[in-house]
């Protein structure tokens, strides 16, 4: 029975060899990318040879050498003591914190108050729906940079500390920035915050648990009591085994200045007035987005099943929602950080900043660069893993 | 069966009145709940306070006629608005600090720009991509010398000539084609009519003197202009570049793209300008001098390529992997299948990206104001150091403000535009 086979399959597929011709598609390949990776090593090659020459001209010494030395600039606010005779290295880590800082609390405040803006600009109520869009589009059409700027004028044009505006008793806002009251923190404060994050692993372990049984019996079980008790239970448990120590810290006008509290300098205040509600802009479109994406019949079906109103959002549609929302959101974390760089024009002194002050006075520009590049590029790295992270934990497992 | 019982339906009622019109609309739309007209009656007082803040301040309580700012403190205080200090420096808003007998320059460039793009909006004329391609990539050549001028080399003239030869030929198809002459413009006679335009050109050209404007006076709104356009139009071919490059299967190629584009990506702009603004200097030869003008372009255009090459891997990633199969087997080789195929409808899927993108680059551009350009956010600082308006920020931000979302806005609603145009096809 040989018919069954076509004559023409028997023959040989083409020789895979290697033909130096311009016809063969992987030789034009290997030709081209020795061509560009070779135009690529020479420019690299030319700008280092450049480099050099200039370095020797201008008698700059490379090397990271001068962290170690005296910076002699100051700072105005830095979460970790630090003088001007501390070294460049201590300066320039200031500077990271302070990044840090305002990128963490900015990207929590975003995200909230960008949530309440997305799901108002979906909501029922004309009125509501309106102006959350005219916010939106305002806010996402002018440049960041010119909205930190107002912020900042705006703050330097309040009043001095002695008119002070002073809508509630302890917190003065005026162009030194916000004060707010605070109690001196202790040894205790830290234990009991350290007892609040075991709380939450802790938490985290018992509601595995508890769904698991769920699953085993089909009882629901109540998670709130658990929740109480180890977040607010075991903290307030071991702030009061430490004997309770609450001195209240109300800041109060001295002098030209006032003197205690929590004090928010308007540089800060500025850069996270600006960062919050630029950045809400761009979280509201894509939480609405993401919320639009769920399908009607999602719902219906979860109230179908008799499941209530928290039920359905939190087992039906806020896990597919967060799968559309997610990597956008990154981003927008992301840029968030990035943006925070703008710091430099208003002053407040991130890495940037900071290092941009050291390459001015060691010259040492190479360093000062390749320092802020390196960081940034450690913070969106790191956030993009953790994100990452996240999100192939929320994707749709599919076959 | 003449008693058989027939249904008669009764005549429908009329809606209740509380479900029509304003009432109705009111009813549905503003206080359907308790908590509804809760929200309304906030969503109310939060429009009111702003509005009547803003514009108590603006317009209300304004001054629009002082000689200096100390003049509108004595009148309104800081209540009102101080107008005469921003009507005062408007043209330095605009044009910066070029000349003011030279102005002419940057409205007759700008009037070249609208007049080589009419072309395109006229219903009649098939050249649109060559038209379009053209104005791209040679009206820079012909502005270069409206807004720089000074003395122009045996080169940079020859390619100012180009450029005026692209702004009389694109007129010229138009034309031609309005009056269905288009094959007056084919074959020999084509090459014959563009060489006769060019030694023309160059007679215009070699006749033409304007004086140099050095690029530190440039300004304003015209510097962000500038340094936008570039942007826009560099960033767009070098994104597809570097996209391909990206999904290109030769390894090297890929990496060398992935490298460059995730390292702009994950620094801020401002780092990027930094960089080429203390660094450039240093790495080219001793004695090359770059302007602080070209360092801030070029940042600019490798910074947002590397964006634009994501977009359009989004893009590309888009198209099922069914057309590049119909491409390859009726014969098509890879640019033909990528710019035939792949490409166009790629970039129909990418419109409000990509525009989302060059608003993100026209905001960006304020950036170059901390590097020492003196954009139209600078202009807008400078006003309230100048000494006789000392400290007049607020109502100079404002203005800009709007100048900004003037733009962006009209941006975005043209990207939706384009986008219905151009989707057309996708409809039912």
């Amino acid at each position: 029975m040989s018919s069954t086979i076509d004559p023409r399959l028997l023959r040989a597929p083409p020789k895979k060899g290697l033909r130096l011709s311009w016809a063969d598609e992987r030789f034009r390949a290997i030709v081209w990318q020795v061509l560009i990776v070779s135009a690529i090593v020479f420019v690299i090659w030319w700008l280092v040879r450049n480099t050099q020459h200039n370095l020797e001209v201008r008698r700059i010494a490379t090397g990271f050498g001068f962290l170690g030395r005296e910076a002699g600039l100051p700072i105005g606010e830095s979460l970790i003591s630090y003088t001007p005779r501390d070294t460049y290295l201590r300066a320039l880590t200031v500077g990271v914190l302070n990044t840090l800082n305002v990128a963490v609390v900015g990207v929590v405040l975003a995200t909230i108050f960008g949530t309440v803006i997305g799901i108002a600009r979906l909501s029922k109520n004309w009125l509501v729906g309106r102006i959350a869009t005219i916010y939106v589009e305002v806010i996402r059409d002018v440049p960041l940079l010119l909205q930190l700027l107002f912020w900042y004028t705006i703050l330097q044009s309040l009043p001095g500390p002695r008119q002070a505006i002073n809508p509630a008793t302890g917190v003065f806002l005026s162009n030194r920035g916000l004060k707010l009251p605070f109690f001196h923190w202790e040894s205790a404060h830290t234990a009991a915050f350290g007892a609040f994050v075991i709380g939450c692993v802790a938490l985290w372990f018992v509601a595995k648990q508890l769904r698991a049984k769920q699953y085993a019996d089909g009882q629901p079980r109540a998670l709130w009591p658990w929740a109480l008790g180890l977040l607010l239970g075991l903290p307030i448990a071991v702030w009061l085994v430490l004997g309770a120590p609450f001195t209240t810290d109300i800041p109060a006008l001295r002098g030209f200045n006032f003197s205690g509290g929590l004090n928010v300098s308007p540089e800060y205040f500025a850069l996270l007035i600006g960062l919050v509600t630029y950045t809400a802009g761009f979280i509201a479109e894509i939480v609405r987005a993401g919320i639009l994406a769920v399908h009607q019949g999602q719902w219906e079906a979860a109230q179908a099943l008799g499941l209530h109103r928290g039920q359905v959002l939190n087992r039906i549609v806020l896990p597919q929602a967060l799968r559309v929302i997610v990597p956008p959101m990154t981003s927008q974390f992301l840029n968030l950080t990035k943006n925070s760089s703008l710091a430099v024009a208003i002053g407040y002194q991130d890495i940037v900043s900071i290092a941009n002050t050291t390459l001015n006075q060691t010259g040492q520009a190479i360093e000062g660069i390749a320092i802020i590049m390196g960081v940034y590029l450690t913070i969106s790295l790191s956030i993009s893993l953790f994100m990452n992270w996240y999100n192939a934990r929320i994707t749709l497992v599919e076959r | 069966m003449s008693d058989a019982l027939i249904f008669q339906p009764k005549a429908g009622k009329p809606a209740p009145p509380s479900t029509l019109g304003v009432v109705g609309w009111v009813r549905g739309n503003l206080v359907s709940s308790l908590p509804n007209a809760a929200l309304t009656l906030l969503g109310a007082y939060i429009v009111y306070a702003f509005f009547s803040a803003v514009i108590g301040w603006a317009i209300v309580d304004a001054v629009w006629e002082a000689q200096n700012r100390r003049e509108c403190l004595d009148l309104v205080g800081r209540a009102g608005a101080c107008w005469p200090g921003v009507k005062a420096w408007i043209p330095n808003l605009i044009y910066g600090l070029y000349p003011k007998d030279q102005v002419w320059r940057i409205n007759a460039g700008f009037l070249v720009l609208v007049l080589w793009a009419v072309p395109l909006f006229l219903p009649w004329v098939r050249s649109k991509v060559m038209i379009g391609l053209g104005l791209v990539l040679l009206y820079p050549l012909l502005a270069s010398y409206f807004f720089h001028g000074g003395d122009k080399g045996l080169v940079w003239g020859a390619l100012i000539a180009l450029g005026l030869t692209g702004f009389l030929w694109s007129w010229l198809t138009a034309i031609a084609e309005a009056r269905r002459e288009a094959p007056l413009l084919e074959g020999r006679r084509r090459w014959i009519l563009l060489a006769g335009l060019y030694a023309v050109s160059l007679l215009v050209v070699s006749q033409w003197v304007l004086d140099e404007v050095q690029t530190r006076l440039w300004g304003g709104l015209f510097l962000t202009l500038v340094i936008s356009g570039f942007g826009i139009t560099v960033s767009l071919p070098a994104g597809i570049l570097l996209a391909l490059g990206r999904r290109s299967r030769m390894p090297l190629i890929a990496a060398v793209s992935t490298t460059f584009i995730e390292l702009f990506r994950s620094v801020p702009l401002i780092t990027v300008l930094f960089m080429f603004n203390t660094m450039l200097p240093l790495f080219l030869p001793a004695g090359v001098e770059v302007n602080r003008l070209l360092r801030a372009i070029v940042a600019v255009c490798l910074f947002s390529s590397a964006y634009m090459a994501e977009i359009v891997r989004g893009g590309l990633q888009a198209i099922p992997k069914g057309q590049y199969e119909a491409a390859a087997a009726v014969g098509l080789g890879f640019w033909q299948s990528t710019s035939l195929i792949v490409l166009p409808q790629a970039l129909r899927i990418m419109i409000p990206s990509i525009v989302g993108s060059f608003i993100g680059l026209f905001k960006d551009t304020t950036l170059v104001s901390i590097i020492g350009l003196f954009d139209l956010l600078s202009m807008a600082r400078a006003v309230g150091e100048d000494t006789v308006w000392l400290g007049l920020f607020i109502e100079p931000f404002f203005f800009v403000t709007m100048i900004y979302f003037v733009f962006c806005f009209s941006m975005s609603q043209y990207s939706f535009h384009l986008e219905a145009r151009l989707g057309a096809g996708q409809r039912r």
